[in-house]
């Protein structure tokens, strides 16, 4: 082993191996930093109450001047509702369920008392970003759990209050607030007490949990409990897809609020990792290209010193050793030096990525470490199988093949 | 090396280092290289056209005037070269059917070949060319390849790069790496074409010593500086 790699070495161009080396180990490491950086980032856009969230959307229907008129309706329809779960970018939908009958509440602050007709409404607790405890409710039970925008909450603090000095309230005040409520209808009228145990960002109405509307509705409505809901709430996979856009603009559907922004993210984290890691994948088949061309050339080179050593009895399987090592041990090397790479450059870009969400967990190297592995594996096979397809055919004494 | 059964049928026994199975026969059935295949000289060898069957433990000298077609013979019976007409049988087996990888353990094993051009390499030493052959059939002990070197003449020049060599130290190094190798048959192809009449005779006994030893068969080609060794036959090309 040692003389065939004495005798076959000094066809080695230093220069080429140079050449492979850096290409390889650039296309490698860019590959793999892409790979590792996207599976790091993702967690970001995609878990719950992330920043940069955004896979929810609530869709009502355009208001027209023919519903101002009251013809024709902006409720949903059961196949309407069918047709939008049986869309591929839905993976659920939520209607709203609105109280049918007068809610009046009123609350104490700073000794005024204010007093309004409000509105309730429900929706499946899964849709819901917030997960309060207190988010149940017994039939029959005077205390109703409710969650209300977190943008009220806004709305009092900077508008309301100042402008009537008032004192301005945190969130945690807020929650501790009674409102005292009157639920009058079907001829009933009684007095309940709400309490508002979250906030959402994600539904800008007040929530109620199902179990009470449903109850409620049956006591103080006026029997219309089959009323279509005129807002429901989609969880979708492709947030931001043309497909969705079109969608929902040919069926005349509008969402609400920018929710859908945050999904552009995810969009552009996936072209810009697709991007980066196909211009990775581009080099490192460039470099693969360079070696087995410089091992094609050495082997050129070599062929009279080959086909003697073949004349003198050495399989072809025996005489590619050296050159299989060679082009192993440099992938290996470009391997090796690449998950490197992505380690040093994850020390730079993780205390980046970490302010954007609480309790940013990244993911570990062990996948892209898999793939570094695996695509030296592959890389070694299609030069070991190259070399020695090359070798074989300077074999003498197989005539007529 | 591991031995591997020999692809052609043949008897087995047990020699002095290992398992083996022997080549006993090679048959030329109406042989002619393609070149020669129109030309009406081809009529007068004894070779060319004929059927012609070599013996294990057989001595014989192929000779001929130059262009007369040795040095295809010999390529054509190491498989080197296919362009012949005719049949060529190892132990009845034509060589044309025989498998790549059944060349590699016949070079190993039964044909040993000491080519008119040496096929030596330049720029390793006298030691590691014979190594380079050696290593692949574990056939001599160190101490053997010494010795070998030694009586061919050629010991002091152990390690010295080969190009550094004279043609005719060259050709005995090549002589000694034939040697480092089981074999059935030995073809020389002009193996004292370099060399005067002293070391000619040096040869021939190292080389009939290692044929008696092995049981082997000596085909020997030349152009009228033969080999000095008492031949079985000879057969003009």
């Amino acid at each position: 082993m040692k003389l065939l790699w004495k005798l076959l070495r000094c066809h080695l161009s230093v220069a080429q191996v140079v050449g492979f080396a850096l290409a390889g180990m650039v296309g490698m490491a860019i590959l793999l930093t892409s790979l590792q950086a996207y599976r790091d980032i993702r967690p970001v856009f995609t878990q719950p109450d992330s920043i940069l969230r955004g896979d929810f959307l609530v869709l009502s229907k355009r208001v027209s001047a023919l519903q101002a008129l009251g013809v024709g309706s902006t409720d949903f329809t059961p196949s309407e509702l069918d047709e939008l779960a049986d869309q591929p970018f839905v993976a659920a939908v939520g209607p709203f369920t609105a109280a049918d009958y007068r809610i009046s509440g009123s609350v104490g602050v700073g000794g005024m008392r204010f007093s309004t007709y409000l509105f309730f409404e429900s929706v499946p607790d899964r849709f819901l970003d917030v997960a309060p405890e207190a988010w149940h409710y017994e039939p029959g039970s005077k205390e109703v759990p409710i969650i209300i925008p977190r943008n009220y909450v806004n709305l009092y603090n900077y508008g309301f209050a100042r402008s009537q000095g008032l004192p301005q309230l945190s969130e945690g005040i807020f929650q501790r607030v009674g409102i005292d409520l009157e639920l009058s209808g079907n001829g009933r009228h009684e007095t309940f007490r709400g309490r508002i145990v979250g906030l959402s960002n994600r539904l800008n109405t007040i929530l109620v949990p199902e179990t009470f509307i449903r109850w409620s509705n049956e006591r103080f409505g006026r029997g219309a409990d089959v009323r279509n809901p005129s807002r429901v709430i989609v969880e979708t996979s492709r947030p931001v897809d043309e497909e969705v856009t079109s969608y929902l603009s040919q069926r005349g559907y509008e969402t609400e609020g920018d929710v859908r922004d945050d999904g552009q993210a995810t969009r552009m984290l996936q072209l810009v990792a697709g991007g980066t890691a196909g211009i990775g994948l581009l080099f490192s088949v460039l470099a693969v290209y360079i070696l087995m061309l410089s091992l094609f050339l050495m082997l050129q080179k070599s062929s009279d010193k080959l086909r003697d050593l073949l004349l003198l009895g050495y399989a072809p399987r025996q005489v590619a050793r050296p050159y299989v090592r060679l082009a192993v041990g440099m992938n290996i090397a470009v391997t090796l030096f690449a998950l490197a790479a992505v380690w040093g450059l994850r020390t730079v870009y993780l205390p980046l990525v970490a302010p954007l969400q609480e309790n940013y967990a990244p993911s570990g190297m062990g996948v892209t470490v898999l793939c570094g592995v695996a695509l030296c594996g592959v890389m070694s096979l299609l030069d070991a199988a190259a070399v020695r397809r090359r070798i074989a055919r300077l074999r003498p004494g197989v005539f007529g093949k | 090396m591991r031995e591997r059964p020999f692809p052609v049928g043949a008897a087995a026994l047990v020699n002095d280092r290992t398992l083996r199975i022997h080549m006993e026969t090679i048959t030329l059935q109406e042989v002619v290289p393609s070149v020669f295949a129109g030309r009406p000289d081809a009529a007068a060898s004894q070779v060319w056209r004929r059927e012609v069957t070599l013996h294990r433990g057989e001595y014989c000298l192929f000779e001929a005037a130059s262009g007369a077609g040795k040095s295809s013979l010999c390529a054509f019976l190491y498989g080197m070269r296919g362009d012949y007409e005719g049949r060529i049988l190892f132990d009845g087996t034509d060589i044309r059917t025989l498998a790549a990888s059944a060349w590699d353990g016949l070079r190993r094993r039964s044909l040993s070949f000491l080519f008119q051009d040496l096929r030596l390499f330049g720029e390793l030493t006298v030691a590691e060319n014979l190594a380079l052959k050696n290593d692949l059939t574990d056939y001599r002990r160190a101490e053997e390849l010494d010795s070998l070197l030694a009586e061919a003449g050629i010991a002091d020049k152990r390690d010295t790069p080969v190009a550094q060599l004279s043609i005719g130290q060259q050709q005995r190094v090549a002589f000694v790496r034939s040697l480092c190798q089981p074999f059935d048959f030995i073809l020389l192809d002009e193996p004292v074409s370099h060399l005067d009449a002293a070391n000619g005779e040096v040869l021939s006994r190292m080389l009939l010593a290692e044929a008696q030893r092995q049981g082997a068969g000596i085909l020997v080609t030349s152009v009228g500086n033969r080999l000095p060794l008492s031949y079985h036959k000879v057969y003009t090309l």
